[in-house]
């Protein structure tokens, strides 16, 4: 049905495309490049671009602001390291192992709190955010505290060695495209049409039958599974994981990719994640040094000012924080303009 | 002699010391359109609160197709087969004439996650075409792809009642769906609510503009102060000295 799905043959061209990029053009360049350090730099754009999508779909298609999100990532490096360690299980197991945990934990902290609405979630999801980091810095007999956890065990698959830095980049760029995948046929479906109609009205939703509690708890608990297959993949492929990896600077980085690219816009939070770590990275090679957090800042500033639904939103950032802040009243901003009413 | 339709049984709420509806109690049956009209303040909207679930009532029940609806939770009460609009037009703004719409099939339809993962075939395919009826219905199709926010404030009247009609309701409670439509406009929904009845719909209107209601119901409601003063066809209710005394002898009127 055309009317349902505009576009199909325009998306599959750039699926086609943006495999092509992932698994041919980018290889290509990083070889030629021969260093391993790009590599490395590769693996993070991709696994941010995991936490970022994973993001998008409780807060750009769902509208539940996260402010908790790299706790997730955490749980799911945590687990998959303290597998990898005491059990020498390889990344077959404690991939989906980290996820589940990490979906789990998502779970219980929704159950309780899928009830609160607009801004008492968010700020259930900082403190819970915070109260796991806290979690991770002071369970020292098993999370060795802030000096972190080290995995000699590489990167092992089915009984293969994936350590070297091309096959690492094959393995990273395989989950988080099937991961990707997973998340965007969840938030392009009718089913994601439900998740933004708790975006835009939950109360006119409720009466459209649709039960919104459910779908609050569904969605938070995928986003928290793929944030831990992130953390998965970040704990083996880095080789080495601390609790700074995953404070409250994280959460507020990967809502930035969400919101720089775009409120409810799946690509757009690719296109955050590769901005918001690429350029940084492309930015330490021209010795910009100190300045790059301030350039960094003045684009997300200029972003939220200039492009008030990111680059390719559906939703603006301050139609979502008012919602917030002023549940059930109507929206008038959508004329484009920027500020309080 | 078999259960009504809907049937609101001594339905009260209090607001702190306010009854803003007070033992209402009306049967109604399959196929009626009933006016439901009253002073500003009179508790039309708390009512319509009531029975559609977002507000608990403090006394009284309401049940429907043989079943008691009250206490339980919106969407509980919508799947039961009560669609409503909203008195401040309430769309989804950022999303598609047609997603919109879609969003009434999916909560009747009660889909989950894993319909994301089984292509167009199945209940997906149930949502378009129960989504394109509505749009049809409305006359709404050739917006189908519009974003809600860039339609005319008409259109978006019409989109809320496609929202409602796609979920396939058994009831339709419309709360003051002419509210700031010009004349011809009004006239063109009467019209279209009354063709909605003629085909078999049964409708609850609240409605301020009189001459609407007058016009398209053969059942109207009065209600003033929380109370129920009236119910009867159009010439009973106007002739009734408790309707000229709510509507001429308060201070609002």
């Amino acid at each position: 049905m055309s009317v349902s799905d505009p576009g199909r043959g325009r998306s599959l061209l750039w699926t086609a495309l943006l495999l092509i990029v992932v698994f041919a053009v980018v290889p290509a360049l990083l070889a030629s490049a021969g260093r391993s350090y790009l590599y490395q730099v590769a693996n993070l754009i991709m696994i941010f671009s995991l936490l970022s999508v994973s993001m998008h779909l409780v807060t750009g298609v769902a509208g539940l602001l996260q402010l908790g999100h790299a706790a997730f990532y955490g749980v799911g490096a945590y687990c998959a390291a303290l597998l990898a360690t005491h059990f020498k299980l390889s990344i077959g197991i404690t991939l989906p192992a980290a996820g589940l945990a990490a979906g789990l934990v998502a779970f219980l902290v929704a159950l309780p709190t899928m009830r609160l609405v607009s801004i008492y979630f968010a700020v259930a999801t900082l403190g819970i955010g915070q109260m796991l980091y806290v979690v991770m810095l002071n369970w020292v007999p098993v999370t060795k505290g802030p000096n972190g956890i080290l995995l000699f065990g590489g990167l092992q698959f089915l009984g293969f060695d994936l350590s070297k830095p091309a096959p690492a980049y094959f393995f990273v760029a395989t989950v988080v495209s099937v991961s990707i995948y997973v998340l965007h046929r969840l938030s392009h479906s009718y089913y994601g049409n439900a998740l933004r109609a708790l975006r835009e009205d939950d109360q006119c939703a409720d009466a459209m039958g649709i039960d919104t509690a459910r779908l609050k708890l569904e969605s938070f608990t995928v986003s928290g599974f793929f944030a831990g297959v992130a953390g998965a993949l970040w704990a083996h492929t880095a080789g080495y994981i601390s609790p700074a990896d995953f404070n409250f600077n994280v959460s507020i980085l990967i809502l930035s990719m969400v919101v720089l690219g775009g409120l409810g816009s799946l690509p757009g939070a690719i296109v955050g994640a590769v901005l918001l770590i690429g350029l940084p990275e492309l930015l330490r090679e021209f010795k910009a040094g100190d300045y790059r957090n301030i350039i960094i800042g003045l684009v997300l500033f200029g972003a939220i000012l200039f492009l008030p639904k990111g680059l390719i939103g559906e939703t603006s950032a301050l139609d979502l924080v008012r919602r917030q802040f002023g549940r059930g009243r109507s929206i008038p901003g959508h004329e484009g303009g920027v500020g309080w009413k | 002699m078999s259960e009504p339709f809907l049937s609101i049984r001594d339905l009260g709420r209090a607001f702190g010391g306010l009854k803003a509806v007070d033992g209402v109690s009306a049967d109604i049956a399959r196929g009626e359109l009933v006016g439901l009209i009253g002073p500003n303040g009179a508790g039309k909207t708390t009512l319509f609160n009531l029975i559609s679930g977002f507000t608990p009532p403090s006394s009284g029940e309401v049940h429907f197709k043989g079943r008691r609806i009250d206490g339980l939770k919106p969407d509980e009460i919508a799947r039961a087969g009560i669609g409503r609009t909203f008195q401040n037009l309430r769309i989804f703004p950022n999303m598609s004439v047609f997603d919109n719409v879609s969003v009434g099939a999916i909560g009747a339809e009660r889909i989950g996650m894993l319909s994301a993962f089984t292509g167009r075939r199945g209940v997906s395919e149930r949502i378009s075409q129960r989504g394109l009826a509505a749009l049809q219905a409305v006359k709404l199709i050739d917006d189908a792809e519009e974003l809600a926010a860039n339609i005319s404030y008409g259109k978006r009247k019409y989109l809320e009642i496609a929202r409602a009609l796609a979920m396939q309701p058994d009831l339709l409670i419309l709360d003051e769906p002419a509210a700031g439509l010009n004349e011809t406009e009004t006239k063109a929904l009467a019209d279209f609510i009354a063709s909605l009845h003629a085909d078999g719909m049964t409708i609850i209107l609240v409605e301020h503009d009189m001459k609407l209601v007058m016009s398209i119901c053969r059942r109207i409601i009065v209600l003033a102060s929380g109370r129920k003063i009236a119910d009867g066809t159009p010439a009973e209710v106007k002739a009734d000295p408790a309707v000229l005394e709510a509507y001429l002898g308060g201070d609002d009127a």
